[in-house]
């Protein structure tokens, strides 16, 4: 993909704080339209890239573009950036802080107190905009703060862990504005160690660990390539007896998970094939191609690694937030 | 740099618009007004107070006591000291020390034999006495009327005071036994006193302050005091906004808008629009105390005293002394979490604002020592160093104050150079606070 066409480039990208490497080696293009998933456990270097990409730091060595520029500097005024550790000016109404980062955003002066009220509506909460900050709950604030990030149509827009705090319908919400602002044409770059919100949302994901890039595909071909080729079976009665399914030809294993059964198949096997065969011999209630999940995709790459020695717990550990390493 | 302004805007809004900034800028004339009318009567004599009590003295002359027994026997049992003054002296008084006494005094006096024990007698001393206490013993010398034969040299008195004695009360007591003394030297030198104080009295006059307008009597102490006038502006305009400037970045960076900010504009525009802010925030409150200080000198007359080209000068230096302190209080509130955490970085800072009042004095009275010379070319204390010597009676050469507006630019540009590399770095550091050599590094490596 030519320079001109990509919205974020970045070639052999380093970043080192004393002597921790932060960020090595990172090779990424983002075209322009995309929706790029930038995915790994906490302390990958997920923030430290980012901010690589919105020049609020340098990287040590490599070439970064961003719009085509070669700084974010340059591009300041087209990008929307929510970053991870966000905060507002807790005495300021909302109206005038949004309308204060607008104006830094380059938006022209007119329209802009109705633009504010506007947007602060598409996010459910109009007729806030006279309150201060400091008198809003924190959901409510992490959706201003989205607003600040799009208020002024950016080409490009950055969101680091856009989720994290929200209850389930704040998410919901603020997923719709996202692909709102998607369908609008701007480049979609967010962050995220939840991966499933990844797998929702993105159409292509970039996974990081330690610093370095450990894949950097389409969903759909991560779905094809790491397809483990199981079922996800539900019997319809409880006490149903599952050993028949074992007993298939084309059943590796079957073992119970999770409240349902995992069937893995053999190699080879056509999965609609089986898909009749193990309903011919038990009753379903459900019965479907399991989905590969970045996180098992994730953890299977990692611990392929030749130099890593993370155990699968471990590192499902480090996915669930449980790392005591600070977000990087 | 229109976001820049945007930035200045916005900072000068958020500061000028609180009750907190209208309540500290009327806060110093507020307490300048009070205290010029109410401190007088909290600091002046203490009218309540009074010298009462007993005067022992013993006399070998035999000529002080008659004086002090005229003085304090007439027409009540405890005269006016301020009649003895004025007997002894021949003369109405009125002068500072009664004025300092407060009420006058009344003693008593207790004569004691020319040839009393002094040991024996300082035990009177301890004697309690709550209708009329034992103040003090004066043993007046045996020369202290007249000269030993072969001498020329006059005597003069001891005096024992019991403890815890007011020190106005000792003052009272002197002045009364002293001017016993010279009264009884006149009279034995048949002298009339009232007619040598008349032939030795020559008033204090005021001087006439000649100026290319007009006279006008000259006020004493004027030029002793501008220069002061002049540093105070200076350090309130560059210490308010520091400590803003200090504040409000240590608030963005806590409250994690900074990044907002990043994401919207330069480290630079950021430094440079908070920077503007403060500083026009600051000027604000200058003009408005210049604005105050113009009313004053108008009300008493004194407009005329004050060289208006000081103001030119005022804002130059105060623009070189903010931009170099402003900006390393921003590097500061840039490095550290929380205000604590500011603390020991300030302290060299605080040092070094504290200097120019520990010089006001010697620079003020003598303005082109070596010291004077050598501070107004030291940034960043070479600001207040200017100032205060062109405040003075003898304002340094054209030379050298450009060449100190030079060095105060090189500082400028030196500090911000420091003090936006720490910016850099420091906006996004959290944790454990940095000490200097942490920020040189941060220096080394943006």
């Amino acid at each position: 993909m030519s320079a001109t066409q990509a919205a974020v480039e970045l070639r052999g990208v380093t970043k080192t704080f004393g002597g921790t490497t932060a960020v090595a080696n990172l090779d990424l293009t983002v075209p322009r339209g995309a929706l790029y998933g930038f995915i790994g456990p906490n302390g990958a270097g997920k923030t430290t890239s980012i901010r690589m990409i919105m020049s609020i730091l340098f990287p040590d060595t490599g070439e970064l573009k961003v719009l085509g520029r070669h700084s974010a500097l340059d591009a300041k005024d087209k990008i929307g950036y929510l970053p991870e550790e966000r905060g507002v000016y807790r005495k300021m109404r909302v109206a005038a802080y949004l309308m204060y980062i607008a104006r830094l955003k380059g938006m022209p002066e007119k329209g802009l107190a109705e633009r504010v009220s506007a947007y602060v509506a598409r996010v459910g909460l109009a007729g806030v905009e006279g309150k201060r900050c400091e008198e809003l709950s924190k959901g409510m604030l992490q959706k201003i703060q989205f607003v600040a990030a799009i208020i002024h149509e950016p080409d490009l827009v950055i969101l680091d862990e856009p989720f994290s705090g929200l209850d389930p319908v704040s998410m919901r919400l603020l997923r719709e504005q996202i692909l709102a602002e998607h369908a609008r044409g701007a480049t979609i770059l967010f962050s995220t160690h939840v991966m499933q919100q990844a797998e929702e949302i993105c159409d292509h994901v970039v996974m990081i660990h330690r610093g370095r890039k450990v894949l950097d595909d389409p969903v759909s071909s991560i779905r094809s390539r790491y397809d483990p080729r199981a079922l996800v079976l539900e019997p319809l009665e409880a006490n149903a007896d599952v050993a028949r399914v074992r007993t298939l030809a084309d059943v590796e294993s079957c073992e119970r998970n999770e409240g349902a059964y995992h069937v893995e198949l053999k190699p080879g096997v056509d999965i609609a094939g089986a898909i009749s065969r193990i309903a011919a011999v038990l009753p379903v209630a459900r019965i479907e191609v399991k989905r590969p999940r970045l996180e098992d995709v994730f953890v299977q790459i990692v611990s392929e690694r030749a130099d890593s020695a993370d155990s699968a717990r471990e590192l499902r550990a480090e996915l669930a937030g449980q790392s005591a390493e600070a977000p990087t | 740099m229109k976001k820049v302004l945007q930035i200045a805007a916005r900072e000068f809004v958020a500061t000028v618009f609180t009750k907190a900034f209208v309540i500290g800028l009327l806060v110093f004339p507020a307490i300048v007004g009070v205290m010029s009318i109410v401190g007088p009567k909290l600091f002046g004599p203490d009218r309540s107070f009074a010298i009462a009590g007993q005067l022992a003295v013993v006399d070998p002359t035999g000529e002080v006591i008659p004086q002090l027994r005229s003085a304090l026997t007439k027409g009540t049992p405890a005269a006016d000291l301020a009649d003895v003054i004025r007997i002894a002296r021949g003369e109405a008084i009125g002068g500072n020390v009664l004025e300092a006494l407060g009420v006058a005094p009344k003693l008593t006096l207790v004569e004691r034999p020319a040839t009393a024990d002094v040991e024996h007698e300082k035990a009177w001393l301890r004697v309690a006495d709550k209708d009329s206490p034992h103040l003090a013993l004066a043993v007046i010398h045996a020369n202290a009327v007249e000269p030993k034969a072969g001498e020329t040299a006059l005597g003069s008195y001891d005096l024992y005071v019991p403890p815890k004695q007011d020190a106005r009360v000792e003052i009272g007591v002197q002045e009364a036994v002293r001017e016993a003394i010279v009264g009884a030297r006149f009279k034995a030198r048949n002298l009339d006193r009232a007619q040598v104080n008349d032939l030795t009295s020559v008033p204090r006059v005021r001087s006439v302050t000649v100026s290319d307008t007009a006279d006008r009597g000259t006020v004493g102490g004027f030029q002793f005091v501008l220069p002061l006038a002049f540093m105070f502006l200076l350090f309130m305009g560059v210490m308010g906004s520091g400590q803003g400037l200090l504040t409000t970045t240590i608030e963005e960076k806590s409250s994690r808008v900074i990044e907002v900010l990043l994401s919207a504009v330069s480290p630079m525009q950021l430094m440079a629009g908070k920077l503007l802010g403060h500083m026009a925030i600051s000027l604000l409150g200058m003009s408005l105390y210049i604005a105050m200080g113009l009313a004053v000198l108008t009300s008493f007359s004194l407009f005329g005293l004050l060289n208006f080209a000081l103001i030119p000068y005022l804002l130059v230096f105060f623009v070189l002394a903010f931009f170099t302190i402003g900006s390393l209080m921003m590097a500061i509130g840039s490095a550290v979490n929380d205000l604590r955490e500011a603390q020991s970085l300030m302290l060299p800072m605080t040092l070094l604002l504290i200097v120019p009042w520990f010089l006001w004095m010697p620079i003020s009275r003598d303005p082109d020592s070596t010291l004077s010379v050598v501070v107004s070319f030291l940034p960043p204390v070479n600001s207040f160093g200017m100032l205060l010597r062109l405040a003075s009676a003898h304002p340094p050469p054209a030379w050298q104050v450009w060449l100190s507006v030079a060095i105060g630019v090189a500082g400028v540009v030196g500090a911000v150079w420091f003090a936006s590399k720490v910016f850099r770095i420091g906006l996004l550091m959290f944790g454990k606070p940095p000490n200097f050599t942490t920020l040189v590094r941060w220096v080394r490596d943006a």
